[in-house]
């Protein structure tokens, strides 16, 4: 038996270290473990509600936006205070460019690399390359000129001995199985996504007021107006700067990324069999579509042990259900007690211990809904929208699964998640425009709300912030005392994903989607890192792997 | 020609947010001329990208982990990146800083000259303030940083 430790030492947002127990090429235990203390909460502790979100924002270095979403309604929900539309269409172009930029991110520069072989793009023909290109997409982009650029300049780079600042791959690992010329296209459109995540940022600072960090909410709606005549607000000019950057990541989405992930999952596609893990999910409704947060373009939904057609609609963001069923565990993570704790009731009070396989190794905690382990992320939440009747969801679910020959039931897998994350950036893409002329109807109909101005009132209010983020369900819990912030929890999506253990001895997700995997080469676990990336931990850091001795036998640069 | 002041951190950390509280420094205590632009990026790493390649001369600051006493500030400039001089660990941030300009290169936009100002914290305490050791920094390597920009030729007022 070997022992395999993943871990990635210093990251701010990350910090995940993996123990994986190999026998017999396959994987046979792991466990997950946060290595960072993630104690930030407390010092929301005093603060004015109306503020969390500035402070929140700051939570994580990658999704800035989302943690200000939730924190936002955090307060509104505790309040109960409506939002108005043109704040709700505002809030969800934000979400849904900053989804299409967090996807792309992903795919391209954090996972693709775990199934493209850079070096082997140098032996591609370019002109083959073009024409593999133009079969499955007609994006303008794809030509010999542009492959035949992209390859001279690897080609120098490689034989400068460059490569090595930026090789993060297991180039020539037998578990590499893509044609030169795949590698080659996969390789040009991974320097070309940059251009594209970068427009989809550009909509966040000009709807948010600036980038990463947005600068437009306020309890009960947004700070920005809409105004086509004045230079200060969102005008003529900027609304069509949206609707062009828009359209170009759109089209990035539809005619790159996707056709891209389709084309690398017809190449693997044995990896639908492995990963698959815990399969009860929880997606939150998203993209509100009324004041109150009652009417959403996309359900949510609780699905038990994989039964997508029986799951529990969740339709709304009051959900008394949900919201009383979510608890903490700290059995194995290092946290004083034993105890499951609602999050309202959350404490934080650090016990470290060493990394105990049978007791604590891990600063995350264990949420479980309903006593359960639950997988969030973007499979959670098409699986939801699709029982829930959502026909665009249906509609590119089915599509997608046939053009690569699988069945719905095959999403409950690595393959499946990075599929579905290629499917809700599709989804995200449309939804930003379909917000945009919503916005500017809306505006047009003589509505000028953006915001119900709201006073803090003295008293004790519970809240909870529910946002379905690129990496799944997201929840800020507040409770006000005072016009103080009396105690402030939130449980994020890699929290539920990369929870150890609970007091059951019930693994987390990541820790169930590793069962089973196969590892051709222990000191190059490239399988374990691929079913890890699927769920898009926020790791965007170094990884070392380290055997038990901690002597250090391979770096791995997980960028 | 311009000029980028990219300061990174996570400002909930202490000290861990060196980048972001020099950035609001300068904000506060100089007037910079159209060309220089200061930049609060948190703890983002290839999806700002974008900002570094925009510019001919990026000033990155940071915190680091490498060998010495915390409130030491160690430079580097683009050759240790592109050359992978750079001690593996060097920022919790650097979120492949040097794959990310590695990236700009192979797309021909990789800026002329980068410097980096990496700190050593003292510590990452959860807390929105630094240390008073490192909160002394903050106006010599402002000097440092500003008599660099008007030798270029910037004109930096002092508020």
């Amino acid at each position: 038996m070997a022992r395999i430790t993943l871990d990635p030492v210093t990251r701010i947002e990350g910090h995940l270290r993996i123990d994986v127990e190999v026998n017999g090429g396959t994987v046979t235990n792991a466990w997950s473990s946060a290595q960072m203390w993630r104690g930030i909460e407390t010092i929301l502790q005093g603060r004015p509600p109306e503020d969390a979100w500035i402070y929140a924002q700051r939570f994580c270095g990658v999704c800035t936006t989302v943690h200000a979403i939730s924190s936002i309604r955090s307060v509104e929900h505790a309040l109960k205070v409506e939002v108005p539309l043109n704040a709700q269409y505002i809030r969800n172009m934000i979400m849904a460019q900053h989804s299409v930029q967090d996807h792309i991110v992903h795919f391209y520069h954090l996972s693709a690399l775990d199934w493209v072989d850079v070096v082997s793009a140098l032996k591609a023909d370019p002109k083959k390359t073009a024409q593999l290109a133009q079969s499955i997409s007609d994006w303008s982009g794809n030509s010999e000129t542009e492959f035949r650029a992209v390859q001279s300049k690897l080609k120098a780079f490689v034989e400068t001995g460059r490569l090595g600042i930026f090789s993060s791959g297991y180039w020539g690992h037998p578990a590499m199985k893509l044609p030169p010329e795949a590698n080659l296209m996969a390789v040009a459109h991974y320097l070309k996504a940059l251009d594209y995540q970068r427009r989809a940022a550009q909509v966040g600072a000009i709807l948010g007021g600036k980038n990463p960090h947005i600068q437009n909410l306020c309890v009960g709606g947004v700070a920005t107006a809409v105004n086509m005549e004045n230079l200060a607000t969102i005008n003529m000019e900027r609304i069509a700067a949206l609707r062009t950057l828009m359209e170009e990541t759109r089209d990035f989405v539809q005619k790159v990324y996707y056709p891209d992930m389709l084309a690398i999952a017809s190449a693997y596609k044995e990896w639908f069999k492995y990963g698959k893990g815990v399969v009860n999910y929880l997606a939150v409704p998203e993209m509100p579509e009324d004041t109150k947060n009652t009417k959403f373009a996309l359900p949510g939904g609780i699905i038990a042990n994989g039964d997508i057609k029986g799951a529990r609609i969740i339709s709304n963001h009051q959900d008394e259900a949900l919201i009383g069923n979510i608890k903490e565990n700290v059995a194995h993570a290092w946290y004083e007690g034993e105890n499951s704790l609602h999050p309202w009731e959350g404490e934080t009070t650090p016990k470290y211990t060493d990394f105990q396989d049978n007791g604590k190794y891990s600063w995350c905690k264990a949420p479980r809904l309903d006593g359960k382990a639950v997988q969030v992320g973007p499979p959670a939440q098409l699986f939801a929208a699709y029982a829930g009747g959502n026909q665009k969801v249906k509609k590119l679910v089915d599509d997608s699964c046939a053009k690569i020959g699988i069945g719905v039931g095959d999403l409950h897998s690595t393959m499946g998640r990075l599929g579905a994350r290629a499917i809700r950036a599709h989804l995200m893409a449309d939804y930003s425009l379909e917000y945009l002329d919503k916005l500017v109807e809306n505006v047009a109909r003589g509505d000028k709300t953006y915001a119900n101005h709201t006073e803090i009132p003295k008293g004790e209010y519970r809240g909870v912030g529910f946002h379905e983020a690129p990496r799944g369900t997201l929840s800020h819990w507040i409770v006000i005392k005072d016009k103080k912030i009396k105690n402030y929890q939130a449980v994020v999506p890699s929290t539920w994903n990369a929870s150890p253990r609970d007091e059951k001895g019930v693994m987390g997700p990541y820790e169930a989607s590793l069962m089973g995997n196969p590892v051709a080469d222990s000191e190059k676990p490239l399988e374990v890192l691929r079913t890890i990336h699927s769920f898009d931990p926020c790791i965007a850091c170094a990884v070392h792997t380290i055997d038990p001795q901690g002597k250090e036998i391979t770096k791995i640069k997980v960028l | 020609m311009k000029t980028l002041i990219f300061g990174a951190g996570n400002l909930l950390l202490s000290d861990e947010g060196f980048g972001v509280h020099f950035i609001n420094y300068l904000q506060q205590n100089y007037r910079f001329p159209e060309g220089v632009e200061l930049y609060d990026g948190g703890t983002l790493g290839i999806m700002v990208t974008h900002m570094l390649e925009d510019a001919d001369h990026v000033y990155l600051v940071d915190v680091i982990e490498a060998e010495g006493e915390p409130g030491d500030i160690y430079r580097y400039e683009k050759d240790d990146f592109m050359l992978g001089r750079l001690p593996i660990k060097m920022s919790p941030h650097q979120i492949g800083i040097q794959e990310v300009l590695a990236l700009s290169e192979l797309r021909d936009r990789c800026p002329k000259k980068i410097s980096l100002f990496g700190v050593i914290p003292q510590s990452y305490e959860a807390g929105v303030e630094l240390t008073q050791l490192l909160s002394k920094k903050l106006p010599d390597l402002a000097e440092l940083v500003v008599a660099e920009l008007r030798a270029d030729g910037y004109c930096v007022e002092t508020i």
